[in-house]
């Protein structure tokens, strides 16, 4: 049996940001050293926003990306991290998911939204409000999981852009996470 | 808000990932993770695929991407990368041991 992180691209690759998202020049490293401490296997998650938006895409918010075409984008990308997670399940292994909890698409409890961003890419300051919920993607991978018959793994998300982050509150939140859980099965 | 991506991408093996990773991090090079091995077929050439695609956005806004292959994938990479007008990438050029490793230890 292994442990298995199912994380979002950007914990491997800053670059996949939005411009002016990358904390980190390469990696973000508090994610991946505990991953490397609980002894975890990597599977990275593709980049819905950077493959449709494309790199220069613009900083965006819940109501911009939920259109059914995006949909349809994460879901042809969910259905491939459901299918590589299905295989892990078979083979018995723990599986956990870090997304992003700034992200419209990768969000997994918390995503960003703005009902009046619309037209003229010139917003100013952000006004968004960060508010409960799960990304796009997010979103479409518990539906494929779920047509499969697997629930979702346990997950938690990355909360590096919130106003008032707390790095030993995000240490302490993803331990409880990697702690081994109740392992899903097909038939649970 | 300051902006630090390196505009460096590494597309890695699975099975080089984990011992890559620290010389990664420390020349500056994010990761795009290929399939690892095992997966059915048609999974893995999927995974191909979109790793092709992240690519090729990057080569399109002038990032440095380069491969670090296992040649379990790389075929299928330079094929996925062809069909979208991008040429194969370059090696990435594995750092070589620190000659201190080399010297016995007395």
């Amino acid at each position: 049996m292994a442990r298995v992180a199912f994380i979002a691209h950007c914990m491997l690759n800053q670059n996949a940001k939005v411009e002016g998202g990358a904390a980190r020049p390469a990696v973000w490293e508090p994610v991946l050293d505990l991953l490397r401490e609980h002894g975890y296997v990597i599977r990275q998650m593709p980049c819905p926003e950077l493959a449709f938006g494309g790199a220069r895409r613009f900083w965006g918010v819940r109501e911009q990306f939920d259109t059914p075409l995006y949909r349809r984008h994460c879901r042809r990308l969910a259905k491939l991290v459901a299918a590589v997670m299905a295989q892990h399940v078979k083979a018995g292994d723990d599986l956990v998911v870090i997304g992003v909890d700034s992200s419209p698409t990768m969000g997994i409890d918390f995503i960003p939204s703005a009902e009046h961003w619309a037209g003229k890419p010139d917003i100013g300051d952000d006004d968004s409000r960060l508010v409960p919920g799960d990304g796009i993607f997010l979103g479409e991978l518990r539906a494929e999981l779920a047509a499969r018959g697997l629930p979702m793994p346990r997950a938690t998300g990355i909360r590096h852009w919130f106003p008032h982050y707390d790095p030993d509150e995000e240490r302490r939140r993803l331990e409880e996470l990697l702690e081994p859980g109740d392992r899903i099965r097909p038939d649970d | 808000m300051t902006d630090v991506r390196s505009r460096r991408v590494a597309v890695v093996a699975d099975s080089l990932l984990v011992p890559l990773l620290p010389e990664l991090q420390a020349r500056g090079f994010g990761a795009i993770q290929l399939p690892p091995e095992g997966l059915e077929p048609a999974v893995a050439a999927e995974w191909v695929e979109q790793v092709a695609e992240h690519v090729a956005e990057f080569v399109r806004n002038d990032y440095e991407v380069v491969l670090a292959g296992d040649a379990v994938h790389d075929a299928a990479l330079v094929a996925a990368l062809d069909a979208l007008g991008v040429s194969p990438l370059p090696q990435y050029a594995i750092q070589p041991p620190s000659t201190s490793k080399l010297t016995p230890e007395t």
